[in-house]
């Protein structure tokens, strides 16, 4: 044991050097790893000599304590002239400087005039006070000061060579003042409004960015509220005005946002099932903490993540505190062993933060669990700190990785020692430096090492992925040899064993298979906010948490049974590994396209929608797809598009039944492909077993009836979201090679007639931020055969408008996946297409530009047109494809963009429209 | 000694004009910039020069110990005398771009002079009492001054204009500087507070209100990110400038009064002048002197000091016994006393790339004196 544990020090400390992307960025305790590098023998000074199985700590951020000189010599010559060098910041700083200044860019889209001059400088002097209340006069002073506060840090910080950084911690500082004031009038929704109204009247630019800068960050804080504030400036600005403001503060931006889209968290092995552990029985009064709903998202790049929520009935009343323990215990167990019994050959991971990570670890010493992780672990209780004789969790026998704040109140690192020295686990700690119980750095923390709280949170990940790949590593091996690993033992191994090599040998994470999960958008000011988690896979707690309920009253309905029903339909036969590797992927893709609009957004797209069905714009987003896809597809008039599809794992096979289906629907609306069959089996087995009818019959209901139909698949899965989205993981496709679990990507498409370009706008303030370019080695096959990294999207398009243009660039993307389909961008009547251009050319598409070479060219043929357009943009954790459909006419021959031809992606050409 | 040279040239051979000198009636002990009684003689502003350099030359050809020498010991010289203010002379600058000295009184007026041959270029009006200080933009475009009549106003230099007055402060506007990327001004006064100005605006967007006496100097670190400010209650303070929060206080055994306070070039020391005839030199950051610079005499006038680091490492100060004091900043000891001054030296300025020293001083003298060293 002792022998194999400085075998994967060796490993661990030999790849973390290599290629640990933030590892860099923390003040690490990199002898640690040096010394593991020297011999296979030598042991960090901090390894204790007697606690075997407790690792030496880990440290991150934390700031070494100053040497104090205990003398100095006066004679020490003093150097008044050498600047210190200032540390270079860790984030991509041009880009991060580039999303700091996006109100500043922007705020002429605040005004409700814009063509009158901006007040003057002296504007202060020219607000006419006369007529406002006591109240009125109390919260403008109160505001503005706090918006005077924030030009201040603005001008100092000005040049300072982490601006971003010092930037996100004034505004945050700004948006808090802010919403004091506005908390002192207890949110009165006459008052709020006034004041918004106000200040966008008299505010001189930089002060009203200043502003929107704070409300931008509120909005990700307090949506309603915000909103409910914005509602009467919107009446006044106009449609176009009100959304291209609305876009402005969907999403605060983040310093980091380059680094942490550029260094993906690489999934664990073995495909582990994370249990996630609440800390409390959950109620509809107190959701969920932001923060705990961004790590669950997180944590869902590493593996499939299942949160275990405790419900109490009657609301709790009369429920003892030991009771309800009891009870969380109890759900978790359950959890454990139902997973257990359904997928006996996964590992099963425990995570919970503070009680919850009590909970995980008492389940884990009841149950069979390959790991526990503690965030955030209360060390102390009232009766003093754990650890005593009789503390039942010295008895634990799992791998347990602790991670606390440094400045815990819940906990001390060096009470943590001596607990750890007790357990008889093999068991690790790290320390995050000025870190709370939440394991959130405090602002002089964020001021003096230039990090956010995204950035840490990915370091924290990163440990936790270091530690859980040993435990995995070696766990795959005993489980192997276990007798209760019959089946598929075989192919386990083998895939287990390319996965190993993969994580090792291919240490580069960049180069790894990108999951999407991998595109979070860094969460703007710390990861509490929930707006960040609007790209994110897996972030919508409610549908989790809903599915864990159903999956846990349904245990009764056999998967096997499901997975038969499946099967048959599907006519495909799968391997149990590939359906594995599917159902994940599946999950995915399903939550993804779920969070891909804004709940907020779907009643006017809907609208849209309707609009829309005086177009003869389609778009039809599939994959993997000979290019005769619609010989038959006549382009109805009626049905307007929702579209798309998801979906990518295993490279599929050729020619599939997607374009059979579709034919058979005539309609060629929405077209997905997807993943196995078997795959869906698992998730229905685990997930959806209380909707079995949605699952099994492929459609749920959506909003635009018409759709569904035509896109029934013979074993389609379809889910109308949102009522304009529709995901369909369909027909699988045979004999495809299993590959690498890939997530998949999730292409959404909407086409709208109305005017607004707000969902294009929409769309690609999904993946502006996240986008990066990067040259991604992975070849895309253009032949129908087993392809493992490739992933074909196509758009066929309806004929008679449009023509479609993919490029399929080796760029790699990191978005999140979202394709939207855009119509008469330009073109519509209420709208202000020049200013949304303008926030387009100028902010959003710049940036999307730098990256992608196609688009600048796009949205110069966006902004020219005055026919109905339709831009289709599909980001993707793998070759990308860029879409545009271009007004009629113009089609087939944009096909051949420079930029696809110069990409060697020849599978995502799309017919030309006949 | 070069000192005893110096000392011994004639005084500046201009006409000074035969002025009965009024015993100077001071708005307050502190106070740097005398004011005196009306005088209403104006006369033009002149520089003359010196005839001493042959002087210095011996110094330079003795060859071998020479490098040795130049490390222990500044040659300064005097050059030039520049004349012009009718009245106390209160502060010197150099540009930061070495072309400029710019010099303000208690005649109200800005006067901007050759950094390098002390040639009058321009005065500025404006200002209707004494102007107590004055700082340049890092650009060297702009100029920002203290006055008695409450107010700090923004210069144009090239055009001479009065770009911006900034008015907030209750009281004799004291000192004032501009941050390394000019965007803002900080500014101490005798209403005890310090004031934070966007200059672009001129609007004030913090006041730090934390002195108890008056404030006689502030001073921005080398990256924008410090405040130091010093004051008659003997505190000194470092703020942090995006927050206008307090960061630290600096407060010596006896509580002297603090009468000047600067960041060292790098930012990592402070210069601290009090009222007991010392300065001394801090490590903020640890919160300890590190070296004590004594031997002048100040009890009574803020005086400017500097860190002189184009050729030796000096400190420089000027001095109430009419001298200009040069230290080594390592070994504390006095390596040259610059004498020619008929008045206390109120301050004393050192040129950002060449070994040039400017000193100024009171109502007796009114002159400004620049000083050249080859080391």
């Amino acid at each position: 044991m002792a022998h194999r544990g400085a075998e994967r020090d060796f490993q661990t400390s030999a790849r973390r050097m290599g290629t640990s992307l933030l590892f860099q960025l923390s003040v690490h305790e990199r002898e640690l790893d040096l010394v593991f590098l020297d011999h296979s023998y030598a042991k960090p000074w901090s390894a204790h000599p007697d606690a075997s199985s407790a690792r030496p700590t880990r440290t991150l951020f934390v700031t070494p304590r100053r040497q104090h000189e205990s003398t100095i010599e006066s004679d020490v010559p003093i150097d008044v002239e050498t600047v210190t060098s200032t540390p270079v910041p860790l984030y991509d700083n041009q880009k991060a400087r580039s999303v700091m200044n996006e109100c500043e860019r922007h705020v002429i889209f605040a005004r409700t005039d814009a063509d009158a001059p901006p007040p003057p400088e002296d504007w202060e002097e020219h607000v006419n006070r006369t007529g406002w209340t006591v109240a009125q006069n109390k919260l403008f002073n109160k505001t503005l000061k706090a918006l005077q506060s924030d030009r201040l840090a603005r001008l100092a910080n000005e040049g300072a060579c982490n601006e971003p950084v010092l930037r996100r911690v004034a505004v945050d500082k700004c948006a808090r003042r802010v919403r004091q004031a506005l908390a002192s009038v207890s949110w009165d929704t006459k008052l709020t409004q006034w004041l918004h109204t106000t200040l966008v009247e008299t505010l001189s630019l930089p002060m009203l960015a200043a502003y929107l800068d704070a409300l931008q960050t509120l909005k990700g804080k307090i949506p309603t509220l915000i909103d409910r504030m914005l509602v009467s400036s919107n009446t006044k600005t106009g449609a176009a005005g009100a959304e291209a403001l609305s876009l402005l503060l969907k999403r605060p931006w983040d310093p980091a946002v380059g680094v942490l889209s550029h260094n993906k968290p690489s999934k664990l092995p073995g495909s582990p099932l994370i249990l996630v552990a609440s800390s409390g029985p959950s109620s509809s009064v107190f959701p969920t903490s932001r923060r705990h709903r961004f790590w669950q998202s997180q944590l869902s790049c590493l593996g499939k993540v299942i949160p275990v929520a405790t419900h109490l009935l009657s609301s709790g009343s009369g429920v003892g505190v030991l009771q309800c323990l009891e009870h969380m215990i109890g759900a978790v167990r359950s959890k454990v062993l139902e997973i257990h019994s359904h997928f006996p050959h996964k590992p099963v991971i425990l995570i919970g933060w503070n009680t919850g990570a009590l909970v995980a670890c008492h389940v884990s010493v009841m149950e069979y669990v390959t790991a526990a992780v503690c965030l955030g672990f209360p060390l102390l209780t009232v009766d003093g700190p754990r650890g005593d004789v009789d503390d039942p969790l010295l008895d634990m026998k799992t791998p347990v990785l602790f991670v606390i704040g440094q400045n815990s109140l819940q906990c001390h690192p060096e009470a943590m020692e001596d607990f750890r020295e007790k357990i008889r686990a093999e068991n690790s700690l790290v320390v995050v430096g000025g870190a709370d119980d939440n394991l959130r750095i405090s602002k002089a923390k964020k001021k003096s090492e230039g990090l956010t709280q995204s950035m840490v949170d990915r370091c924290i990940q990163d440990e936790i992925v270091d530690f859980l790949t040993g435990v995995l590593t070696r766990s795959e091996g005993h489980v192997g040899t276990e007798p209760r690993d019959q089946d598929a033992e075989k192919k386990k191994k083998a895939r287990d064993m390319a996965r190993r090599d993969l994580a090792f040998e291919v240490p580069e994470r960049g180069s790894r298979p990108a999951s999407p999960a991998a595109r979070l958008p860094a969460s703007p000011s710390g990861s509490e906010d929930l707006s960040s988690v609007s790209s994110s896979p897996t972030s919508s707690p409610k549908t989790k948490v809903t599915t864990v309920a159903s999956a846990q009253k349904s245990s009764q309905v056999g998967s096997a049974q499901l997975l038969k029903r499946h099967v048959q339909r599907t006519e495909a036969v799968l391997t149990h590994k590939q359906a594995q590797a599917q159902f994940a992927a599946f999950l995915k893709q399903n939550v993804l396209v779920r969070k891909a609009l804004p709940p907020g957004t779907s009643s006017c797209l809907f609208e849209h929608v309707e609009e829309a069905e005086k177009e003869d714009l389609r778009a039809q987003l599939k994959r993997q797809q000979p290019p005769s896809p619609l010989p038959g597809s006549k382009a109805p008039k009626r049905p307007k598009i929702k579209v798309a599809l998801v979906a990518q794992g295993d490279p599929a096979g050729g020619p599939s039944q997607g374009g059979a289906p579709e034919a058979a629907g005539g309609r060629p609306v929405t077209m997905t492909l997807g993943q196995a069959s078997a795959g869906a089996k698992e998730l229905t087995g685990l997930l959806t077993t209380s909707k079995p009818s949605a699952s099994e019959g492929g459609v749920s209901t959506g909003p635009a009836p018409s759709v569904v139909p035509s896109s029934a698949a013979p074993s389609g899965l379809h889910t109308l979201q949102n009522r304009l989205v529709a995901t369909s993981p369909g027909s699988s496709l045979p004999g495809g090679p299993p590959s690498a679990v890939r997530p998949l990507d999730c292409v959404q498409g909407e086409v709208e007639g109305a005017a607004s370009a707000s969902s294009l706008l929409q769309g690609l303030s999904f993946s502006l931020q996240d986008i990066s370019s990067k040259t991604s080695g992975l070849p895309a096959n253009p032949s129908p055969g087993p392809a493992p990294q490739a992933t074909s999207v196509k758009l066929p398009t309806p004929m008679q408008s449009l023509g479609a243009i993919t490029t399929g660039t080796s760029t790699l993307v990191r978005t999140i996946p979202v394709a939207t389909t855009l119509s008469s961008l330009g073109a519509g009547p209420g709208g202000k297409p020049t200013a949304i251009h303008q926030l387009l050319t100028n902010g959003g598409l710049a940036k999307l530009a730098g990256s992608l070479p196609g688009l600048a060219q796009i949205s110069n043929q966006a902004s020219g047109l005055k026919v109905p357009t339709t831009i289709t943009l599909t980001l993707r954790g793998q070759p990308s494809r860029i879409t545009t459909l271009s007004p009629m006419g113009t089609g087939a021959g944009l096909c051949e963009e420079p930029t696809s031809q110069a990409l060697p992606s020849s599978s995502q050409r799309l017919p030309p429209a006949p | 000694m070069f000192v005893r040279n110096v000392a011994g040239t004639p005084g500046p051979p201009i006409t000074v004009p035969t002025q009965i000198a009024k015993k100077p009636k001071y708005r307050a002990a502190w106070s740097r910039a005398g004011r005196l009684a009306d005088q209403t003689w104006s006369f033009i502003a002149m520089a003359t020069e010196e005839s001493g350099d042959a002087k210095a030359e011996p110094a330079l050809s003795s060859s071998t110990n020479r490098s040795q020498k130049a490390s222990e010991k500044p040659d300064y010289a005097l050059k030039f005398t520049l004349v012009g203010h009718t009245e106390a002379v209160s502060s010197v600058k150099f540009s930061p771009n070495g072309e400029w000295l710019a010099s303000s009184s208690a005649d109200k007026v800005i006067i901007i002079w050759g950094a390098y041959d002390g040639k009058y270029e321009k005065t500025l009006y404006g200002h209707n009492q004494e102007i107590s200080d004055i700082d340049w933009s890092s650009d060297s475009s702009c100029l920002v001054s203290a006055s008695d009549d409450k107010t700090l106003k923004i210069w144009d230099v090239r055009s001479g204009k009065c770009l911006k007055t900034l008015k907030g402060h209750s009281n004799y506007v004291f000192c004032c500087n501009f941050n390394p990327l000019s965007n803002l001004i900080i500014s101490g006064s005798f209403d005890e507070s310090v004031k934070i100005w966007e200059v672009k605006t001129g609007k004030c967007l913090k006041t730090l209100s934390a002195h108890s006496d008056p404030v006689s100097a502030v001073h921005f670190n080398c990256n924008g990110s410090l405040i130091v400010s010093g004051s008659y209650d003997g505190v000194c303070r470092i703020w942090d400038a995006a927050s206008g929060q307090c960061l630290k206080a600096l407060v010596d055994e006896d509580n002297p009064p603090v009468s000047f306070v600067k960041f060292s070039p790098n930012g990592k020391y402070i210069l601290i002048g009090t009222l007991d005839n010392t300065l001394k030199l801090w490590d903020y950051s640890r919160g300890r002197c590190l070296k004590t610079y004594t031997g002048h005499k100040n009890e009574k006038y803020c005086i400017f000091a500097n860190f002189s680091v184009t050729g030796g490492k000096w400190i420089v100060s000027g001095s109430e016994d009419n001298l200009v004091y040069i230290w080594n900043l390592q070994t504390k000891e006095i390596v040259q006393k610059l004498q020619g001054h008929t008045d206390v030296v109120i301050s004393a300025a050192c040129h950002p790339t060449e070994n040039i020293i400017a000193s100024a001083a009171l109502g007796n003298d009114k002159t400004i004196k620049l000083w050249m060293s080859n080391y």
